[in-house]
Formats: C-alpha cells, structure tokens, sequence
C-alpha cells in the first residue's frame, strides 16, 4: 500500500502542516512568552521557557502529521532541533526525549526508532549550540541556514535511525524510501522560517529601543539646564517645546502643583500658561503622586477648559523632588483622531524623571548661590567695625589740623560704604573693584599716615573686565591687616593686573611677607573670595599665594577674562 | 603732676589724644611711641605714671607687651582701642582702665580722675594670658624684629645690655632676665645666664666644680656651681 503514496501529495501535505504551525508559531511571537527565545539561552529561567515551548511544538508536529501504515510523516525535528539550538544540548535531549516518548506513546512500528531519533535530533542541534558558543560564534546560531543545515543532518540522521532500529526491515526501508525527501526538505525548511520568525521578533524588538533611546537621548541634549534655571514658565515653556518637537504628540504641558506653567502643542489657544490647573487627572496625579493615563476610551478624556477641545487622550506624570514629592506635573497629549504609542507612553515617564533630576540639581545651584551670597554679606559685616571706628578716629584727629584733608576723607568713606553697601548680585567690573579698593586705601593712607605707601598700576584696557564683586578689596584688606599694619617699619602695597591669554591676574603684593596660611580662621576673606571664584567659575581659578617671609607676600587672583559689553 | 607716655602705632590717633590731654594741665605727655617695642625701652627709661596704650599695634599687641614691662617699672595702664574691648576682658579685675576710639574727652576726664585719685599704682597681677611669652622683640643697631621663644638658645646680660641669641642671630632686648626666667620657659644657669635646656647639646664639666653647656650649634654657655644640680636635674627630667 506504500506504492500507493503520492510523493507530491505528501510533500504538499506537510508543507501545509507546516504553516499551520508556522502560523501558531507566529502568533505565539506576539506574547511575551516568546521573547526568552529571541536570543540564545544561557540561563535556567530561559532555558525552561525554551523546553516548554519546544517541547509543545514537538507534540504539535506529531499531531498534525500524516498517519502512514503505522507510522507517522511529521514535523517533529523542529521543535527538537531548534530547542536544542537555542537552549543547549540538554534543552535538546528533553525536548527530544519529551516529543520522542509521546510519539512512542502513539504506538506503531516505528515507534520507539521515532522516539529515539527525536531525542538525537535535539541532541545535534544541542551540539550546535555548544560547538558555536565554545568559539564565541553564538550569532551564527541564530542563522537561518545554520538552522536548515543542522536540521538536514538531524533528519537524514533519524532517517538512519529508523533504518537501523524499525522491524520489520524492509517495511522500514520502503517507508524511509518514500518519506525521506519530503520529511527532510520540509522539516529544514521549516526550522529556517521558524528562525527567521525569531529573528523578525528580535530586530523589532530592536528597532523600537534604537528608536527610544535615539530620542530619549535627543531629548536630554536638547534640555540640558533649561530648567536648572529656574521652574518658571519662560523656562518650562521652552522645555515644553523640546519634548513636543521630539514626541511628536499633539501637546505637552507642564504645571507646578497651582498652574499651568507651559503648552506647546494642539488646544495652545485655550490652554494659556499662567491658568490655574483644571483638569481632574492632574489634581489626581499631584494628590497621589502617581502615572494617570486617560486614554479616551476606558478612561474618558475631556478637556476641561474648552469643549471644542481637540486633545482626546493625556497622559499626566508627576514630577518629584527632594524625598519623592510632587511638586508638577507634566503632561503629555493626543488629538482624539491619534492613539497614544506606547513609546511615548514610557518616554514620557523617562522625561519626566529626566526633568526632576534637572530640577533638584536647579535647587542646589540655586542654594550654592545664595550661600555665596550670604557669605558676601559676612564678609561686609566683617569689615566694618574696626574699620568705621580706625577711620572715625583719624578723622577727629584731621580735623583738628586740616579741614579740607578731613572732608576728603569723609568723601572715601562715603564712597567707600556706599559701594560696600551695594547689592551684590551683580557683577562689578575691573574699574569698580579699583575704586572701591582707593577709597578704602586712601582712609588707611591718612591712617598710617607716613607708613604706608600704595602703587596700583592696572592698565585702561582691562578696567571693563568683568568680576564678582567684593572681590579684590578683602585681598587688600588683608594684606593691610596681616601685613603692613604689622610692620614696624613703613610698608608698600601695589596693585597690578595682567592679561595672560584668556586669563586676567590681579596681583596684590605687600612688602610685608607675613603671610601664614590659616585654613578657616584669620584669611577667612581670603577664603571666601577664593570659593566664590571657583564656585563660578571652576576650580582652574581662584586665590593663590606666593610669600617670601619677611619680604612680601603676593596674592593672585585669577579670573576668565570677561569684558563688560560695550553698549550700542 | 602724673607724666603720661602715649603707644599707639597711628600717627593721627596720637596727635587725637595729646591734644585731648593737652586739656589737662596736671597731666605731662612724656614720650610718644609708635609700637610695643620702642614702648617698652621708653617705659623702662622713662618710668611713666600712666600709659596709653593702643592694642592693635605691629607684631606685639598692646596687650602682649604689658608682659614684657619689667613689674618694677609698671605703671598705670589706660588700654585704647577701635572696637575689639572684648579682648580686655581678662583684665578687668587688674586696675586698668580702656578708652574707645574715638574718644570723648568726658569719658577721658573720668579716667583722669580715677588716675589722680589714686597715683599710686597697685602692684598688678596679670591674667595668664600674657603672662607667659611666646617671643622676645630684639633690636640691633638699625633693626627691629621679633625671636620666637622656641628658637631661643640663651639670653645673657653685660654692660652694653640683654642679649638674645638664636642658633643664626641676635639682638638686645628690653626685657629683664629675671622678668623672662618668670614668663618663659627659659633656665638660670648662671648669674647672667639664661638657657633653653632644648638647645642644649652637651654640658661639659670642668674642675672647679662649674661646668660648660654646648648649644646645638656650637656655643659654650658657662654654667655655675650653684645652678649646676638644677640644669642637671632638670635636664633628667625633661
């Protein structure tokens, strides 16, 4: 009855099996069972996946194949050769084993050479996976023509076995005559396409996170410090504009916990940054610091401040800060024709974090600057007393012998206070420093009257560079303090700067050469103009100190050149 | 009739006070000194009732240098200063009195008053604070300077004055061997000898009893035979 079987009938006949468990394969790759298998498995978790799944389509391939006197035309191989590919020799003989036993278990004459060669056939494509991972080749595994070679071999292999271990023998040489062809061709095929199936599924897989990170990273680029300046709306608003450019959603927004602080995007007309917050899924999101999504369909979306309204869907995430607390949101949209991609859906929460971090960094610029700035503000509290008295007192005493030597020194001091005085948020220029340093020098001039003597030589062109203020006169101070006032004999001090490349030098040298580093305690001033600069500016500039002892003491500041802008 | 010296290390602020002195006809501006160390000799050569003495002042404060006055020679201390009064604390119990810069001349009448009630001065005891000293002012021909103590090796007197030596100079100071045997750390080895026992290499003993100590760099310092046992117990000890 063998004659009588139709070779392109059988071929057709399993190649028809073949995609219908093609098909069950492919669906099967749209679950997540299937992503363990898009890659070679090394681990138990995956390598079980991969014996259970294969092991299945196994017992698949034997169901649907074609019952031939007592024996059986089938699809088995793939599922023993590829699990063994993909999970290793031992995955392989369970899969083998698995497949072979149930086949055994259906009984016939070729029951048992069937269930034997199964669990070869898993075994070679094990081997496979073993040979190619010893020479670090595991990419050539996942090759489709690796896969239908190996499967060729697996099934000319079970042809053998059948040949060798099916009694009667000459039942199983005309069954192996006639089905031979067709079950090897098929079975190679099919094990190919099964790969490539795999494949497909990886390299979306792929796709999708090169184009995630592609713009997750564009994103971060482009808003590098935005908001560390500051959360407000110009701010955010510019923010805002970068994640909608690069979404591409219909509209994003961004609130603190009160109002709306920036809109890029459809519906910009009414919603109007400066608005108080409207809409129930922000309150919700602010209230229970969690992700609310509304996607129009199971959860309604509507605009709360227009009913002509585009926007269909929104998605709305917390921004958090210090110890996980809300404080805005921000806000993703699409138009009700859109659907929401999940990309976005998950790149939303990742700027969203992306923003918090910017924002908590924000805080600590911010809290770095205004202990600079409080830190001028001990440094002029620090200045006056001993100073306001010492210059009061050689006043009262100029005054008795030179009326018009007392009134300019009323003028420095009045000059001298009001620039102490000054806000010191801004930025001084060279030229400022120079004044403010003269008047506090011409009052010790007529203080030390005969003791000491001063010499500024800065040259014009560097007087508009631009610094922070109060920074050159505590350097003079203390070289008066700790220097000249220490001398017994009469003492210099000169004042000079320079232009090394895109550095400015202002050197103070005193004559004194009294110079002790004190770490926090009397070069305090010293100290803190030190921090400041580099707290601005970088640790390459800053306060440094050159003291030949008993000789003089030079104290340099160095500053990036920055010239003030000449106004047009 | 109280005669006054004037310390302070700023020329107007002098002239300030002796021309608010000049309103009282008892009291006698003796001298003006611009820092501790000319002070101190002018004290010393002087013998003032009263001093005003300014605390900010070069290398050895006013406070400092109320140490350095020999306790026979001290007079009344009238302190002057801008704003640091609260260094003055610790003499507060010790009978002296401090004027603010600037100063108001009823302020100064009352001080003045204090001082002619009660011209004779009590003995005064320092606060520890400047009753033990770190350094001795020095001065040669045409230099002024300070010798940390540390660096000390002896001090010794003769005719020409008190002489203070460190391992690479030395000067003549104001300071009497008897009142820095009493504030440093320094030992009488003879009767015009004061040593640092750190600076001392070896003491070679001679004939007679005495001995010779040999300073880290060489010098020979005589010791007596009176002084002899307490160097060397001491040297024991430390």
């Amino acid at each position: 009855m063998l004659d009588e079987i139709n070779h392109i009938a059988l071929i057709g006949g399993l190649m028809q099996q073949m995609c219908v468990y093609l098909v069950i394969a492919y669906l099967l790759s749209k679950t997540p069972i299937f992503s363990p298998l898009v890659q070679v498995n090394v681990r138990l978790p995956g390598k079980l996946v991969c014996y259970t799944v294969f092991s299945a389509f196994c017992i698949m391939g034997t169901y649907l194949g074609y019952q031939i006197e007592g024996a059986i035309a089938n699809t088995r191989a793939i599922g023993a050769v590829l699990g063994g590919i993909l999970g290793g020799p031992w995955v392989g003989i369970a899969v083998g084993l698995t497949g072979g036993l149930h086949r055994y278990s259906l009984g016939g004459f070729t029951a048992s050479s069937c269930a034997v060669s199964t669990t070869v056939e898993g075994l070679i494509g094990g081997c496979l996976h073993l040979y190619l991972l010893r020479r670090h080749r595991a990419d050539r595994l996942l090759h489709p023509m690796s896969v239908l070679i190996t499967t060729l071999i697996a099934e000319s292999a079970q042809m053998l076995i059948i040949l060798a271990m099916a009694r009667p023998y000459d039942q199983a040489a005309r069954l192996v005559a006639h089905i031979a062809a067709p079950m090897v061709l098929t079975n190679s095929f099919g094990a190919a396409l099964f790969m490539r199936l795999i494949l497909d599924r990886r390299e979306t897989l792929e796709r999708y996170s090169i184009a995630f990170s592609a713009k997750a990273l564009r994103i971060a680029e482009r808003s590098v410090g935005v908001l560390m300046q500051g959360f407000n709306e110009e701010n955010c608003m510019r923010m805002a504009k970068i994640i909608q450019e690069e979404t591409g959603v219909g509209a994003v927004a961004i609130t603190d916990c009160e109002k709306l602080l920036g809109f890029v995007g459809v519906g910009a007309d009414h919603h109007l940054p400066g608005s108080p917050i409207a809409s129930p899924h922000t309150f919700w999101a602010i209230a229970n610091n969690e992700v609310v999504y509304a996607d129009g369909a199971a959860v309604p979306y509507n605009c709360s401040v227009s009913k002509d309204c585009k926007l269909g869907s929104c998605l709305v995430i917390p921004l958090r800060g210090e110890g996980n607390r809300v404080f805005g949101t921000i806000k993703l949209y699409e138009p009700k024709r859109k659907l929401f991609s999940t990309l976005n859906r998950t790149l939303g929460e990742g700027i969203a974090r992306l923003l918090s971090n910017q924002l908590l960094a924000g805080t600590i610029e911010e809290q770095k600057r205004l202990l600079a700035q409080s830190e001028i503000k001990l440094l002029q509290a620090q200045i006056n007393p001993h100073f306001l008295f010492n210059a009061l007192n050689t006043l009262a005493a100029v005054i008795r012998r030179d009326a018009e030597a007392a009134r300019q020194i009323v003028l420095h001091l009045s000059i001298f206070f009001r620039k102490s005085l000054k806000r010191a948020s801004s930025d001084a220029t060279l030229k400022d420093e120079l004044e403010h340093v003269d008047a506090y020098l011409q009052i010790e001039l007529a203080r030390f009257a005969g003791k000491l003597n001063v010499d500024i030589a800065v040259p014009d062109e560097l007087m508009p560079t631009r610094l922070p203020p109060f920074t050159l006169q505590p350097i003079v101070e203390n070289a008066i303090k700790y220097g000249i006032s220490q001398l017994i004999e009469p003492g210099r001090i000169r004042i000079s700067a320079e232009q090394i490349d895109n550095v400015l030098a202002i050197h103070i040298e005193d004559s004194a050469g009294l110079y002790q580093p004190t770490p926090d305690g009397d070069g305090m001033g010293m100290n803190l103009v030190d921090r400041r600069i580099k707290i601005r500016y970088g640790t390459n500039f800053g306060v440094s100190v050159h003291c030949v002892p008993e000789h003089s003491t030079r104290v340099t500041i160095s500053l990036p050149m920055v010239m003030e802008p000449v106004p047009c | 009739m109280l005669s006054a010296l004037i310390i302070d290390d700023e020329t107007p602020s002098r002239e300030e006070l002796k021309a608010l002195l000049a309103s009282a006809s008892d009291i006698e501006v003796v001298g003006e000194c611009a820092n501790a160390i000319e002070g101190l000799a002018a004290i010393h050569r002087l013998r003032p009732d009263v001093v005003f003495l300014d605390i900010q002042m070069p290398r050895i404060s006013g406070l400092e240098m109320v140490g350095m006055i020999d306790p026979s020679a001290l007079p009344r201390i009238v302190f002057v200063t801008a704003f640091d009064e609260h260094a003055l604390k610790a003499f507060e119990e010790h009978a002296t009195d401090y004027l603010l810069k600037p100063i108001e001349q009823e302020r100064l009448n009352k001080t003045l008053d204090w001082l002619r009630s009660d011209a004779q001065p009590k003995a005064m005891t320092l606060p520890a604070s400047v009753s033990r000293l770190t350094q001795i002012p020095c001065t040669t021909r045409n230099k002024i300077f300070l010798i940390p103590l540390d660096d000390v090796e002896f001090v010794h007197t003769d005719q020409s004055g008190i002489h203070v030596s460190s391992h690479d100079r030395s000067g003549v100071t104001e300071l009497t061997l008897k009142l820095l045997q009493e504030r440093t750390a320094l030992v009488r080895c003879h009767r015009q000898y004061l040593v640092n026992l750190e600076k001392i290499r070896e003491i070679e003993l001679l004939d007679n009893g005495s001995a010779e100590a040999v300073t880290h760099t060489g010098k020979r310092i005589p010791v007596s035979r009176r002084h002899l046992r307490d160097i060397k117990s001491q040297l024991l000890l430390s």
